[in-house]
Parts: structure tokens; C-alpha cells; sequence
């Protein structure tokens, strides 16, 4: 007798969670037994309570246990990381929904480049060896190294960073767009003409769909780049005192080591929520329609 | 005679032969002096050489021979994937020029495409040529009765057995009604027992449409079983070897003496073919 796939997958989903929390416990009791110092690095009460306070939910966590733990309120009043208002427009969401809309203007713009320079450096030879090497070599540069040329060109605002963003990722997107047409089977091509498609109808009912796969890979890829081009313009590029970016720069200045550690678990978690959620699904989905994965 | 009607597939094919369909008006392909050279100049290798081949309407015309023949280019010229360095190719008269609906083809690995339902790789053609909804659903409906897939319209190419795929490709090749049917060794990548199941669903279908085919094999057992007239080509350059006719009347048994003896005759060329290339390879080493 088996157990059932579901079964199996719980109970190592449960192991994995509770190694997990186990580890952090250790980490919780090794601070509160030897005594560390929250200001050079912060124990697990600390980092939930720096994420609770940038939702405006201010809880004591991260104080010694004594009478009154969690409740009794040892800190000052004017608590910097949160002037007091309700969670909805609290710094932590505030910030996510700006970085939300830069992402989608930004990524939307770059995908539909790398789509379109995809598809011109598969099918126009000149052009991509014009610029094919040019396109890999920009896709080597960290993202990062465009901001000094996008404050010297559109100056510390919003299109500074959305130009960040678009050169951290519509390059990469062109050459995965490019290299997965370049493995489509021809004989997809073949069949398609000789079924009578031709001209657009060729590219609209034969090539595009044949192409599903890597398209799916490449927008799963460009939105990670994205992502981390946007984090790191934010970071740097302080425009209107919003982002997530803006956030971890808040925790630098303030030396609020658990509020710049908190940002950093928000950063991974909402870049792996996306790429898990959405992404990832849409990849799986293509995927099993074409035969190239098994469903689940 | 057999008191229990087996399935349609194992039943042998009665000796009277059934009234085929008519023979069609057109359908004649015209392939005269062809020449190929795959690259510019010279020095490209000369892959055919001086071939001339007509298939009347409603002839199912089988060219075998040795790795590297040329037969696959040959194919390639008829469907117009391939431009003759010389030579002529006709399809009723007019200038083959390049790919198209009136010369479909099956592909040996299929080609059918995984995005789309079993139903709407046969519609595709269909819809290419701007047919009407209702005349679409209607033909793609007797294209699937016609290869005894009726009920696997819905089905994704995935979830197709390898027999399945190559008979929804041959209904999506011949939905389209095409002059000529042009089959690339369909047949290569499946079983035995599948081979001779879709030997037997694709003579039986011929005889019904009688489209021109031109089918392209290694095999000589599938030459022979279905040819009117089997083509064995010579390697280096690719030439005709010699043309055999296959005048048992159809619709055939598959396991007839008479067939038997003829792909023994076709073996035995192909056999001496390939020993005269092995022979010149040597002398040509030395």
C-alpha cells in the first residue's frame, strides 16, 4: 500500500515547516539567553514586529519578556516608523502599491519590446547580428549601473526609475524571446504553410502559439528581473519618498536594522508570491496544454 | 466464411474488390529532368540527378531507396519546399512554385500542432482557406469518421496515441482536398502492429478519395503493399534505378504471395544498390 501523492506532500511540507520553525526559535532563545544586541542584528519577535508597525499594528514582541509581554509599551510614543493611521494606508502598504504601478507600467512596457525585438532578431538575421551581441552584453550589466546615467538623463523622478527598470529587463526578455523561437521545431513552420498560412496569419496562427512555451519562460524570467531593477532604483532614486525601495532606505537612515530586515522578507516574499502565483501557473498551464509536463 | 463480423480492422478485405471512388480530373504531377544541388556552385554535392516522374491522377506512386538517396528531397521539391537546381515541376500543367493546400503533406514526425484540439488541427486548413463555420464543422466531421476518429475530436495532441497523431494528420492533409497527397515515411516512428493497421486504413481510404499519392518509404513491405507503381531510386547521385509495377488489383490482402515476391525483387535492388555505394566508397578511399 501507497500512500496518497497529497498525503506524502503534506507531511513533507509539515517537516520542512517545522525545521523551519524550530531554527527560529533557536535563533529567538539564543538572543534572549546570551543577551545580543537588536541594533547589530535582530532576533525573529523583532523583524515580526517591525513588519506588524510598518502596517501601523504596533505590538512589543521584541521587548524582554517581563510582566505585561507583549502588551506593555517600553517605547516611545513617536515611534518613527509609522505615524498613525489605519493598516490600508499604512507605509507598508502604501509603498507596495506604488512599487505595484510602477511595476506594471514598467514591465509591461519592457515585455512588449522584448516580444516585439525578439521576433525581429529571430526573423531579420541583419538585425540580429547588428544587435543581438549588444542585447547580451546590456543583459550582463547589473541594473543598478543604468541609475547615475538615469539621473544625469530624466533627473531623480518617476521616469528615472521606470527607465531602470525597463533597461534591467526588456534585454534579457528579447534574448529568451529570441533563443525560444530559435528552438521551435520547423516543422511547425512547414505544416502551417502548407496548410495555406501565410503572411500575418503565418505568425498569428502558427508561430505565435508555437512559441507559447517560451514566451511563458520569458515573461516568468523578465518579471524577476524586473522586480529586482525596480527594488534597486527605489533604493537609490528616492522619488516622492514611495516603493518598497524607499522603505529599506528608511531603515538604513533610522538604523532600524529590523525594519531594513523586514523590508528585505517582504521584497523576497512578494517576488516569490508573484512569480509562484501567477507566473509560475501560467508556465505550468502552457506547459501541460503542449504536452511538456505532466498536470498536477 | 466468417459467421462473426470481426472489428472493421482485422477483417480481411473481400476478394471482389469494392467500386472505388472515381478517378479524379486532376491530380497529375509532372516531375521532368529534376536536379539538385542543396548549396550555389559546383561544388555542392549533387543529390539528384535527371529524375522524371510522372503520377497520373489517382496512382499511388511509392518511391523507396538506401539512406541518402535523395528521396526526401525529392518529396520536398513535389511540395514546394525545395526549388530544383534544374528540371521542371508541374502539378496539373502549372508551375509548382512553392508550398500549398493542393499538395498536402504528412510529415513522418507529425507536425501537428500541440496548441490545438485533435478537431481544430483538422479545421485548420479550413480555416485558412476562409471556409464558413457550419461547412468547417461539417467536413472536419466525416475527416474524423474517414480515419474512425470520431469521438477524439477533443483531445489534445498529447494525449493521442502515435497511430491517433499520424491519422489525424493524414484527415488534416486530406480535409483540405488536396490534388496531391504527399506522405514523408508516415509510418517510420510507429509500431508493427500499428503500421499495418494504418497500411490497411490508408489503402482503404485512397480507395475511397483516390487522390494522387506520392509516399515516401524505407520500408519495401509498405512499398509494395500499397504502391501502383514502386519507384527504387540510387544513391550519390540520386537517380531512378529502375520502376516496378505493382498490378495486383485493390483493395489488397496484406499477406498476398504475389506481393511477397515483388518485395523480394525490390529488396534485392535496393540490396545491390547499396553494395554498389559501399563498393565505390572503398574505391574512393584508396
Amino acid at each position: 500500500m501507497s500512500t496518497p501523492n497529497w498525503k506524502t506532500a503534506i507531511g513533507r511540507r509539515a517537516r520542512v515547516a517545522a525545521v523551519w520553525l524550530v531554527l527560529i526559535l533557536a535563533w529567538e532563545g539564543a538572543y534572549r539567553a546570551i543577551g545580543w544586541k537588536p541594533w547589530v542584528f535582530p532576533a525573529p519577535s523583532h523583524v515580526i514586529d517591525a513588519t506588524l508597525s510598518m502596517l501601523n499594528i504596533h505590538t512589543y514582541l521584541g521587548e524582554p519578556l517581563g510582566p505585561g509581554w507583549p502588551l506593555a509599551n517600553p517605547m516611545p510614543v513617536d515611534n518613527p516608523r509609522a505615524p498613525g493611521t489605519p493598516v490600508f494606508g499604512s507605509p507598508l502598504v502604501s509603498a507596495l502599491t506604488y512599487s505595484g504601478l510602477r511595476m506594471a507600467i514598467g514591465f509591461t512596457a519592457a515585455l512588449a519590446f522584448g516580444v516585439a525585438a525578439g521576433l525581429l532578431l529571430w526573423r531579420i538575421t541583419f538585425i540580429d547580428s547588428l544587435l543581438g551581441p549588444l542585447f547580451l552584453g546590456l543583459q550582463t550589466l547589473p541594473s543598478v549601473c543604468w541609475v547615475p546615467l538615469a539621473i544625469l538623463t530624466f533627473g531623480i523622478n518617476e521616469r528615472g526609475i521606470l527607465f531602470v527598470l525597463f533597461m534591467g529587463s526588456a534585454f534579457s526578455m528579447a534574448i529568451a524571446m529570441r533563443d525560444g523561437l530559435r528552438a521551435l521545431p520547423p516543422i511547425y513552420r512547414a505544416a502551417g504553410i502548407m496548410l495555406g498560412a501565410r503572411g500575418l496569419r503565418l505568425y498569428f496562427r502558427v508561430l505565435l502559439p508555437a512559441s507559447l512555451p517560451a514566451f511563458a519562460g520569458t515573461l516568468r524570467q523578465g518579471f524577476s528581473f524586473a522586480w529586482r531593477s525596480l527594488l534597486g532604483a527605489e533604493l537609490i532614486l528616492l522619488t516622492q519618498r514611495r516603493g518598497i525601495g524607499f522603505l529599506l532606505n528608511v531603515g538604513r537612515d533610522f538604523a532600524d536594522v529590523a525594519q531594513v530586515v523586514a523590508v528585505m522578507i517582504v521584497m523576497i516574499a512578494v517576488g516569490m508570491a508573484v512569480d509562484r502565483w501567477c507566473f509560475a501557473i501560467i508556465e505550468r498551464r502552457v506547459r501541460t496544454r503542449f504536452g511538456l509536463a505532466q498536470p498536477r | 466464411m466468417n459467421p462473426e463480423p470481426a472489428p472493421s480492422h482485422t477483417r480481411p478485405l473481400p476478394a471482389a474488390a469494392p467500386a472505388s471512388g472515381p478517378l479524379p480530373a486532376r491530380g497529375r504531377l509532372d516531375l521532368t529532368d529534376i536536379q539538385f544541388r542543396p548549396g550555389p556552385g559546383p561544388d555542392a554535392p549533387l543529390i539528384l540527378d535527371g529524375i522524371t516522374l510522372r503520377c497520373e491522377p489517382g496512382e499511388f506512386v511509392v518511391v523507396v531507396g538506401p539512406s541518402g538517396c535523395g528521396k526526401t528531397s525529392l518529396l520536398h521539391i513535389a511540395a514546394g519546399m525545395l526549388r530544383p537546381t534544374a528540371g521542371s515541376a508541374l502539378l496539373d500543367s502549372a508551375p509548382i512554385l512553392g508550398p500549398g493546400p493542393d499538395r498536402a503533406m504528412v510529415f513522418q514526425e507529425h507536425g501537428l500542432f500541440p496548441w490545438l484540439t485533435a478537431a481544430e488541427n483538422v479545421e485548420f486548413g479550413l480555416r485558412m482557406m476562409g471556409l464558413p463555420a457550419a461547412e468547417r464543422r461539417h467536413r472536419v466531421e466525416s475527416a474524423l469518421r474517414m480515419v474512425s476518429l470520431s469521438t477524439a475530436g477533443h483531445k489534445l495532441v498529447h494525449e493521442l496515441s502515435g497511430g491517433m497523431r499520424q491519422r489525424i494528420a493524414i484527415a488534416r492533409a486530406m480535409v483540405v482536398e488536396p490534388a496531391v497527397l504527399l506522405m514523408d515515411e508516415p509510418f517510420a516512428s510507429l509500431d508493427a502492429q500499428t503500421r499495418t493497421l494504418l497500411h490497411e486504413h490508408l489503402q482503404r481510404l485512397w480507395w475511397q478519395t483516390r487522390h494522387t499519392v506520392l509516399f515516401v518509404t524505407h520500408s519495401v513491405g509498405e512499398a509494395v503493399r500499397l504502391a501502383d507503381r514502386v519507384i527504387v531510386m540510387s544513391a550519390h547521385p540520386g537517380r531512378i534505378r529502375r520502376e516496378i509495377p505493382v498490378q495486383v488489383p485493390h483493395p489488397r490482402p496484406m499477406d498476398s504471395p504475389e506481393l511477397a515476391d515483388l518485395g523480394r525483387i525490390v529488396r534485392t535492388e535496393i540490396q545491390e544498390e547499396v553494395a554498389r555505394v559501399n563498393a565505390e566508397l572503398e574505391n574512393g578511399h584508396r
